[in-house]
């Protein structure tokens, strides 16, 4: 990255944390959040799903994890907050070590159905593990912030979406960021020019869960409530990885972008169409595979290259 | 110890017959999946759709499921082809990256589609073979399982020899193995590969008319059904037909004896862990080798 784009990626968080001086309303802001939830979700997902090629369909998993972590070291262990928060995103990790070491042993649609039989295998827990989740009645979260909290949720949204790219920046220009995208273009080639795709893989998935766990606990506490099949189901790793192809698997700013026009959309639609809004995700994915296979900002930085030329 | 004992027997027969459907939608997969090696997510959905199809027929013109599983086969062939002339063929050869998300889209498509036309509610079709019970000593079993059961072994003996011993099966796996050399000796690529996945999403539609009359009815149903179809193909091992219909009956068996001594909501978490071991222990399949 140039010095120019590091100041005009550092100027635009800057305004987007200024934003609540003008955006007072609750709803917006709670719209807003979930617009820089996705985006940093979107953002950590693309480091396995994007740079390394990895499509995984379980990152429900992390964020279910980020947001009972939160939730039971609280209550049970009497952690304070950021220690609960960060002891769940710790346990998310170690979730990411053992699903990575026997998910990546599998290649192509092997490794996407894997992660989604361990997240499965996590939301089932969740459901029917009353002694500490209490099943399908869920648990009150503990609140990160008290008073302000819409703003203060809002910007720690925006702050964990400019950490996730910030990771992301700095890991797609470094030799690990080569070595993922290696992988991506050809495993078998980048293991005989000497890369681990094992080891490269797994920490990228380890970073990539941090990350979610984090937002996982961040919306928990959000909306008080953890129920396993909103926060631990199918849907939300759908999401998770349709935000970061919609805008752009493997880009930078794709995931943003993608978050910016999935959720503002998916709140438009739901107010007009109500339930039936994931009719909306499936006609999006649809058209990405037949019009858009690399997502808004890969169409737009081809058609870009291409005039260029 | 006797009553256990048969207890655990009745748990095995019921799992048996709900295996037998299993195995319809797995031999449907095995197809698509294990032959074709196109990662369907939308196979729950299309089942649902067959389910729909049939519960229509019955509620609107009172055509009995048992007449209208044949009707749901027949839409859900047709949707299969046009879907893979269409839609699938243009993603075919690009990655498995690009099939998963497409069907992942058509499956969300179906299924908000089905709640906006049909609503959310539960439905069941009520037929009177549903009171009907087949008694041998302490084991009772419920008439249209029974039914089900006899009419699944027909079809799927028919699916196996269409795939083993016809000229449209020999080209279809031709195709598995080497599509351009394939293509060189004179097979219609594009035609047997639309046919057989009308061939599995006809097997679906089968199925779920066969299932509406022993469960409810709600556009999510099928959902649990896209992960059991592919638990059962990479348990039959890739590309045996046989092998994914004998997996379906194993995994009947397994949810119906969890259901028993764990209780009925670990029975999917078994299927995944069973998923998982064999994905990581035995990638081939647990019955007999990979093999096209």
């Amino acid at each position: 990255m140039t010095r120019r784009r590091v100041a005009l990626a550092a100027a635009a968080f800057g305004l987007c944390l200024l934003v609540p001086a003008f955006v007072q309303q609750d709803y917006q802001l709670n719209v807003l959040f979930r617009v820089f939830l996705f985006a940093a979700l979107g953002l950590a997902w693309n480091l396995v799903g994007g740079y390394a090629g990895q499509l995984s369909l379980g990152h429900a998993a992390y964020f279910g994890i980020g947001a009972y972590g939160l939730v039971l070291f609280h209550d049970r262990l009497a952690a304070p907050l950021p220690v609960a928060m960060a002891l769940g995103i710790i346990v998310a990790v170690a979730a990411a070590f053992v699903i990575g070491r026997v998910a990546f042993r599998l290649r192509g649609p092997y490794f996407a159905l894997a992660t989604i039989a361990f997240a499965e295998l996590v939301r089932l827990s969740a459901k029917n593990v009353h002694s500490l989740t209490n099943g399908d009645v869920g648990l009150q979260a503990p609140e990160l912030f008290v008073e302000d909290r819409s703003r203060w949720f809002y910007w720690s949204a925006v702050a964990l979406t400019a950490l996730a790219f910030t990771v992301t920046a700095l890991i797609a220009r470094s030799r690990f960021g080569y070595q993922l995208q290696a992988i991506r273009e050809d495993e078998d080639t980048a293991i005989a020019c000497g890369i681990d795709p094992a080891r490269t893989k797994l920490l990228a998935l380890l970073i990539s869960a941090a990350l979610t766990a984090a937002g996982g606990a961040l919306n928990a506490s959000l909306f008080y409530y953890v129920v396993p099949d909103p926060i631990l189901g199918i849907d939300v790793s759908n999401k998770i990885a349709i935000v970061a192809m919609l805008g752009g698997a493997g880009t930078l700013t794709g995931p943003i972008v993608g978050a910016v026009l999935l959720e503002i959309s998916g709140e438009v639609f739901k107010n007009v169409f109500h339930e039936a809004h994931r009719l909306i995700y499936g006609g999006l994915i649809v058209v990405i595979v037949l019009f858009l296979p690399e997502g808004i900002v890969g169409a737009v930085a081809g058609w870009w290259r291409r005039r260029r030329s | 110890m006797e009553a256990k004992l048969w207890s655990a027997l009745q748990a095995v027969l019921n799992g048996v017959l709900t295996g037998s459907l299993y195995a319809l939608i797995g031999m449907g997969m095995a197809l698509i999946f294990g032959v074709m090696r196109i990662v369907n997510f939308a196979h729950g959905a299309f089942l649902m759709v067959g389910m729909y199809a049939t519960y229509v027929l019955f509620d609107r013109y009172h055509v009995t499921p048992y007449l209208g599983f044949v009707v749901a086969a027949g839409l859900l062939f047709v949707i299969g082809v046009g879907f893979y002339r269409g839609l699938l063929r243009r993603v075919d050869e690009r990655s498995h990256f690009m099939q998963i998300l497409l069907t992942l889209g058509v499956a969300l498509i179906l299924t908000d589609g089905a709640q906006l036309v049909f609503g959310a509610d539960y439905h069941k079709a009520n037929i009177p073979l549903l009171d009907d019970h087949l008694r041998i000593g302490a084991i009772t079993l419920n008439a249209p399982w029974v039914l089900s059961f006899g009419i699944t072994v027909v079809l799927a003996t028919g699916m196996f020899l269409l795939v083993m011993k016809t000229r449209f099966g020999r080209a279809l796996r031709a195709i598995a193995q080497n599509r351009y050399a394939a293509s060189l000796m004179g097979i219609d690529v594009l035609r047997t590969q639309a046919l057989a996945f009308g061939l599995g999403l006809a097997a679906v539609g089968f199925a779920g008319g066969l299932l509406l009359p022993v469960f409810y009815l709600y556009p999510d149903v099928g959902e649990a059904y896209t992960g059991k179809a592919f638990v059962m193909v990479v348990l039959g091992g890739m590309g045996s037909i046989e092998g994914a219909a004998i997996a379906g009956v194993v995994l009947g068996i397994v949810e119906s004896l969890t259901s028993l001594y764990w209780g009925n909501e670990w029975a999917l978490a078994v299927d995944f862990a069973l998923f998982l071991l064999v994905l990581s222990l035995r990638p081939s399949g647990l019955f007999g080798s990979q093999r096209v």
